[in-house]
């Protein structure tokens, strides 16, 4: 068993120091990772960046997050990413990560993912240029996410857990405005998620949205936003699957579920 | 607040999201919806400086005469007391 601890949307500012650090502090004692789902900052700034890495630096937990919109929103992305790095936070973005946790190879793969919504009422890849990279843009996380996932599979990790800021189902986002959900993912993460073979997704953004939820191919969603769960973090205590094969590849789409014994 | 017939209330509800996620508040996860002549706002915010600040923000957008109404949340900073188990 895993013990995964997640948070998303902490939209901390420069007066939110020492503001989750309290709570932060007890994961030694209820985790083995601790993920972070995007929008750590509020206005994507440096300043910002170093007071969330304030908060988890010198955990003595594995700390793997990716960024969210806001992080963006001053395009000093690549700088928070560097000023999180420095403070050991694995960050992700299109790619993935393996711990060893007393043995057993949990894989992190992980990206912010885009907007573009879900199946029969998403943006199609036409018309504008602007409108066809607006798809584009989030096809490319998608292929990212799905080819990190394959990637552990293919390493054997025993654990994969996918890991984005945009909700892959619409299923976590009951609760925000139905007229929104395109902004708020896309289908094209789940499908990653399900054809890379991913035993837990995890996102934020949605802070209307729910915690709970489903791909099509059975892996459980986990919406982690700050509002949503209502703690500093959540925990969720993953029992690590068997595989059906050795080196647990992705599973064939065509049976879903055809992986787990 | 007497919204009229061409839809000054919808505007208004637009201009104060715009607002809220201008660059000194950057708050995308508050409603905002008019409700009994009323601005009504609802969420779960980071901090209290920060519903405060959103408060001060949208009363300043519909002027004195209109009232804002809060039932926003500060999200909670505490640990958790439970883990959810996933068989």
């Amino acid at each position: 068993m895993i013990r995964i601890a997640a948070v998303g949307d902490i939209h901390l500012g420069e007066d939110g120091r020492g503001r989750l650090r309290p709570a932060f502090e007890t994961l030694p004692d209820c985790a083995d990772v601790f993920l972070l789902a995007g929008d750590l900052t509020r206005h994507g700034t440096v300043s910002e960046a170093e007071v969330v890495a304030a908060e988890v630096a010198g955990l003595p937990v594995p700390v793997v997050g990716v960024l969210g919109n806001h992080d963006y929103h001053s395009d000093q992305e690549e700088e928070i990413a560097a000023v999180l790095g420095d403070a050991g936070v694995t960050v992700l973005e299109g790619d993935s990560t393996v711990l060893d946790i007393d043995g057993t190879k949990v894989g992190v793969a992980g990206t912010k993912g885009f907007c573009g919504g879900y199946a029969g009422r998403s943006a199609g890849e036409f018309g504008e240029p602007l409108m066809k990279e607006f798809v584009r843009y989030t096809r490319r996380c998608a292929t990212g996410l799905r080819r990190s996932l394959e990637n552990l599979a293919a390493d054997g990790s025993d654990v994969r857990i996918a890991l984005t800021h945009f909700s892959p189902v619409p299923d976590t986002l009951a609760g925000e405005p139905s007229e929104i959900y395109p902004f708020l993912g896309s289908y094209l993460l789940a499908e990653a998620v399900d054809a890379g073979g991913a035993d837990l997704a995890v996102h934020g953004h949605a802070h209307l949205g729910v915690e709970h939820g489903m791909t099509d191919g059975g892996v459980r969603v986990r919406n982690v936003a700050q509002p949503v769960i209502g703690r500093a973090f959540a925990v969720y205590d993953l029992q690590v699957p068997e595989r059906t094969r050795p080196g647990g590849g992705p599973m064939d789409l065509e049976k879903p579920g055809s992986r787990r014994t | 607040m007497k919204p009229t017939d061409t839809g000054e209330g919808a505007y208004r509800v637009a201009r104060i999201r715009e607002r809220l996620a201008g660059d000194d508040i950057a708050e995308l996860g508050v409603r905002v919806e008019e409700r009994g002549g009323a601005v009504l706002l609802t969420g779960t915010v980071s901090s209290p400086e920060q519903r405060d600040e959103i408060l001060r923000a949208v009363q300043d957008e519909v002027g004195a005469d209109t009232p804002v109404r809060s039932d926003l949340v500060v999200a909670s900073t505490a640990a958790p007391d439970v883990h959810e188990e996933l068989p």
